[in-house]
């Protein structure tokens, strides 16, 4: 086979672009060395919040909660209520901190998955999820932020986090998009989120699943 | 190595989609595969990262201070005292001490109320016995009247059927005038055979002389003559005369009484005019 010598140099480079990405999503569970030190951060903190720590928590809480409250207030489209749950989940990470496993994930990660819980626990409870999800379900995920004038440092890498994040998920096609969203933040069920987007619901799981998978590679693809 | 499937299910499981028997089964099968459950903790780590994404708002002004000072509160009330046993001891033994006294406090009033109950159980039941002794001794004092008035008045009926007895076994014979000289002349004599004597008493018979008696006789027909009943006088102004009399004889069966008069301390046999006899 011959080759063209000058399309090398070319080819070279597309080719250890494809071992890099092949190294990297070979670790896919192991997060990026920003964020690494950033979980190394949190998992500190938490360990001196289980001593009792307030000043770890506080800082815990100005890591967190920014997002905490936007999840639960895209999820409950209610804000006093969002502000209930962003209470107990912090009186839960103060109160279960010596709980927490590093090995197991993130700090952020664990307080996410209690704030998702107790806010699709309520959607439930008051039994209007209807309304709820026909109001939630966004248009974009174009960000609407507040005025950034005053921003603290946990701020500013929140949103530095929060950007990078919306750029992988825009990278995925539309429909895993919505998919994903409607499965973080609606609540539903996947035979409710294959009504909602009136498709069969094998198509929903494939989806959500090959969603899932291709953000992990773009997080992979931005170390 | 996971499975197409297994990675469908973990995808599925980290944003909470599974449900029923599935998510039982998933569950069973990441606690007994590490490495897919590694690999389910690499998903959420991804999954949750879409939190990001959510349109980001203002935070409550006061949410912070609210949260911070609801852990304050929190810690406070479950501050946790760090355990010195030797430090506690004396604590603990005061407590032991003050649980036993408040346990002997407590079984001792339990006594003394059981015992205040009892004793007046027993004074009732010594009041109860006491009347009833009262009532039983006051029942066997009628009781013992009763029983001597009864026997009273048994003897006084046995008394009585023995003088209803005797007075059918008594001879009783009024005794009549012979005399032509004082007709009005009447004598009555009671006879006892048990006791062998007798009571006569006469009216109205004429004053006797100096050297005369009235002599009684009692006719029983197992002997030939009547047997001697004695002498005896009467008041010269009425007549009367009440005496008691024995027969010289033992008498069997008095067929008749009869007086006469004799010389002064009469006869062995009657030798003077019959002056009464009875029928």
């Amino acid at each position: 086979m011959l080759v063209n010598t000058c399309c090398l140099p070319a080819i070279t480079a597309h080719l250890r672009g494809v071992v890099v990405l092949r190294s990297r999503m070979s670790n896919t569970n192991q997060p990026s060395p920003d964020r690494s030190a950033h979980n190394l951060e949190d998992a500190r903190l938490m360990q001196r919040v289980a001593r009792g720590d307030r000043s770890a928590f506080a800082q815990i809480y100005d890591r967190f909660s920014r997002p905490l409250f936007a999840t639960a207030l895209r999820i409950l489209n209610d804000s006093a209520e969002a502000e209930d749950v962003l209470q107990e989940v912090f009186l839960s990470l103060w109160e279960k901190s010596a709980d927490f496993n590093q090995q197991r994930g993130s700090a952020f990660s664990w307080a996410v998955t209690l704030t998702r819980n107790r806010s699709i626990d309520r959607i439930r409870m008051r039994q209007r999820r209807g309304v709820l999800l026909s109001q939630s379900v966004p248009e974009d995920l174009g960000y609407a932020g507040p005025d950034d004038s005053a921003d603290s440092t946990a701020d500013l890498e929140s949103k530095e986090t929060a950007a990078k994040v919306r750029t992988a998920v825009k990278g995925l096609p539309a429909e895993q998009q919505k998919a994903l969203q409607l499965a973080f933040f609606s609540g539903m069920t996947q035979q409710e989120i294959a009504t909602t987007l009136r498709e069969p619901l094998g198509t929903i799981k494939a989806r959500i699943r090959r969603g899932l998978l291709k953000l992990r590679e773009n997080f992979a693809l931005q170390q | 190595m996971i499975t197409e499937h297994q990675e469908e299910l973990a995808c599925l499981y980290v944003f909470g989609l599974l449900e029923g028997a599935e998510l039982a089964a998933f569950e069973t099968l990441t606690g007994q595969d590490i490495e897919l459950q590694h690999y389910v903790d690499g998903l959420r780590e991804t999954a949750n990262r879409l939190a990001h994404i959510a349109p980001e708002v203002d935070l409550p002004p006061q949410l912070k201070e609210r949260i911070l000072n609801q852990v304050i509160v929190k810690t406070e009330t479950a501050k946790v005292i760090p355990f010195r046993p030797m430090a506690y001891l004396g604590w603990a033994a005061a407590a032991c001490f003050a649980l036993v006294a408040l346990w002997a406090g407590r079984m001792y009033t339990i006594t003394q109320t059981e015992n205040s109950i009892l004793r007046q159980q027993q004074e009732l039941a010594d009041t109860t016995l006491r009347s009833l002794q009262n009532q039983s001794q006051s029942e066997l004092i009628l009781t013992a009247h009763e029983l001597d008035d009864a026997k009273r008045q048994i003897a006084e009926l046995n008394l009585q059927l023995q003088d209803q007895a005797d007075l059918a076994r008594f001879k009783i014979a009024p005794l009549t005038s012979l005399l032509g000289n004082s007709p009005e002349a009447i004598a009555v004599a009671v006879w006892n055979p048990d006791q062998q004597q007798g009571v006569l008493s006469v009216e109205k018979l004429p004053a006797l002389a100096a050297n005369q008696d009235y002599q009684l006789w009692v006719v029983d027909p197992q002997y030939p003559i009547p047997v001697d009943g004695g002498l005896f006088q009467v008041d010269p102004v009425t007549g009367h005369a009440r005496i008691k009399f024995h027969a010289n004889k033992p008498i069997k069966t008095v067929a008749k009484f009869a007086v006469s008069l004799e010389r002064k301390g009469g006869v062995p046999k009657a030798e003077g005019p019959m002056v009464l006899l009875s029928q």
